[in-house]
Order: structure tokens, then sequence, then C-alpha cells
């Protein structure tokens, strides 16, 4: 085990597309704004600059009328290969995490894999809570989730 | 078989709220199994039974402190757990979903 297994999570899928599709449904605000937020979430773009270096800002509304501000800043971007940003919730976040998206092809067919790599573990296990919490609706998991959470903060200082 | 999954399987042992109550009880520090016992009503065999489930699962260790042998959190074994609740990674799982249903409808446009 390395290091950083404790503070990365990796999500991969297959998408039955070729790879030049799937990565463009990731350069543009008007493709993004159709898959980004959760279901019943709408979205808000002030800022998007889809270049290394640019930034997209934006916020996703909630059903339950809750907002939550978005910044993505792009680091590296080479089609229709890879996609590397920092992903916060504003500019100069501290807490912003990196991620690293990979478009391979298999097939006919096209393997998404993201990577992301926490600054600390506490930060993982934060990210995981929020995004349970945005997802909402798993009251019971979401408790448990959060219990869990608790030990496992507790337990790892031991 | 029934048995068998209690002590291997961490989702199992969590499942007894007695054994919740001294995974919460841990949170605070080691604690010897009579105090335990003590403080959450349960007869100190019982107890010593608990904490041998949870000892196995990888939720708890122990350790010889004198005459006593003090419990304590162990929540390397919580990691499944933890992971299988994660939130994020069932939101990009779920974000991916609507990303394949609408690269499915460009795909389609496409071919027309």
């Amino acid at each position: 085990m390395s290091a950083t297994a404790d503070r990365e999570i990796v999500i991969s899928r297959l998408i039955d597309a070729p790879r030049a599709l799937v990565f463009e449904a990731f350069t543009d605000v008007r493709h993004l704004s159709q898959w980004w937020g959760p279901d019943g979430f709408t979205t808000t773009t002030q800022v998007f600059e889809f270049h290394t270096g640019g930034e997209w800002i934006f916020a996703m509304h909630g059903p339950d009328g809750t907002d939550y501000p978005e910044w993505i800043s792009w680091t590296e971007i080479v089609p229709p290969e890879r996609i590397a940003l920092l992903h916060g919730e504003r500019r100069g976040d501290p807490n912003a995490f990196a991620s690293l998206i990979t478009f391979a092809d298999e097939g006919a067919a096209t393997r998404i894999e993201m990577r992301t790599l926490f600054p600390t573990q506490e930060l993982r296990d934060e990210a995981v809570e929020k995004y349970h919490a945005i997802e909402g609706g798993q009251q019971t998991l979401g408790k448990l989730a959060a219990y869990v959470a608790g030990l496992v903060r507790t337990g790892g200082a031991g | 078989m029934a048995r068998a999954s209690t002590t291997s399987d961490v989702f199992n042992a969590i499942a007894e709220p007695q054994r919740r109550d001294i995974l919460v009880m841990l949170q605070a520090g080691e604690r010897p199994v009579t105090e335990l016992a003590q403080a959450l009503g349960m007869t100190q065999p019982g107890a010593s039974k608990h904490l041998r489930v949870l000892r196995e699962v990888g939720l708890v260790r122990d350790r010889k402190a004198g005459k006593q042998r003090l419990y304590g959190l162990d929540a390397r074994g919580l990691r499944p757990i933890h992971e299988w609740t994660g939130g994020f990674e069932r939101f990009w799982n779920a974000r991916f979903d609507r990303l394949d249903a609408y690269v499915q409808d460009l795909k389609q446009k496409q071919e027309t």
C-alpha cells in the first residue's frame, strides 16, 4: 500500500461511444450543464474558460434551494486523452483537490478513469461526506457514513 | 455459516447494537473490559465476546498495560464500510451515468 492510497479515490467507467465524443462532453458548458449537476439540480455558470489555466466558476442549485459554489481550474488539457483539474469551492480554496481524468479507447468504447488525490486523508473523508450530503435523500446511509467517518478519524489518530 | 460471517465480516460485526455502543465508547480512548461492561450494562463475559468479534474484524485492538488489558479503536477495519457509504464515489458514478446517457444522445444525433 502506498502512502497515497488513503488520500486517493479512483473511479472508472466504460462508455459506449467514441473517445472524441466522450471528451467533447467535457469541453463545453453547453454539454456539461446537461450532465454535471445531480438530478433535480440546475447550474448557473459565471465564468467558463476551457483552456489550461482557465476557470469554470459556477453554482449548483439543489432542489431544496441550497446553493453549492463550485470552482474548477484546468491544469492540463490534452485532447482527447486527458484533463487535469483542481476542484474547490472558490478560487484559492486551500481545500481544493486535484483530479486527473483520462480517456482511453477500449474497442469502440471509451474507458474514463478519474483519479482524485486529496491533500490529506481528512480532506478525503470530508469530501466523501460532503458529496454524500449533496446527493441527499439517503438519510440512513448518511448517518452511517458520518458515524463511520467519526470513528475512522478517532481511530486514525491512535 | 451465519456464525462464521459474524466474525469475519465488518458489516455484520457492527450490525449488533451493543458492539456499536462499544465502538462509540472507545472513541473517547482505551478502556479495560470491566469498565466497558459496567458503563454499557453488560456482563463481563458478554462484553469480552463482543470485543473478540470486533478484534477479529480489525475494529478493535488490545494491549497489556500492567495487570490490565486495554481495548482501543482500530479504525482500519471500518475502511470497507467507509468506502461503501462513500458519497464522493457514488456522486461521481451517478454523474458518469448522466454523462453516459448524454453522450448516447450526442452519438445518435451525429448518426442521423
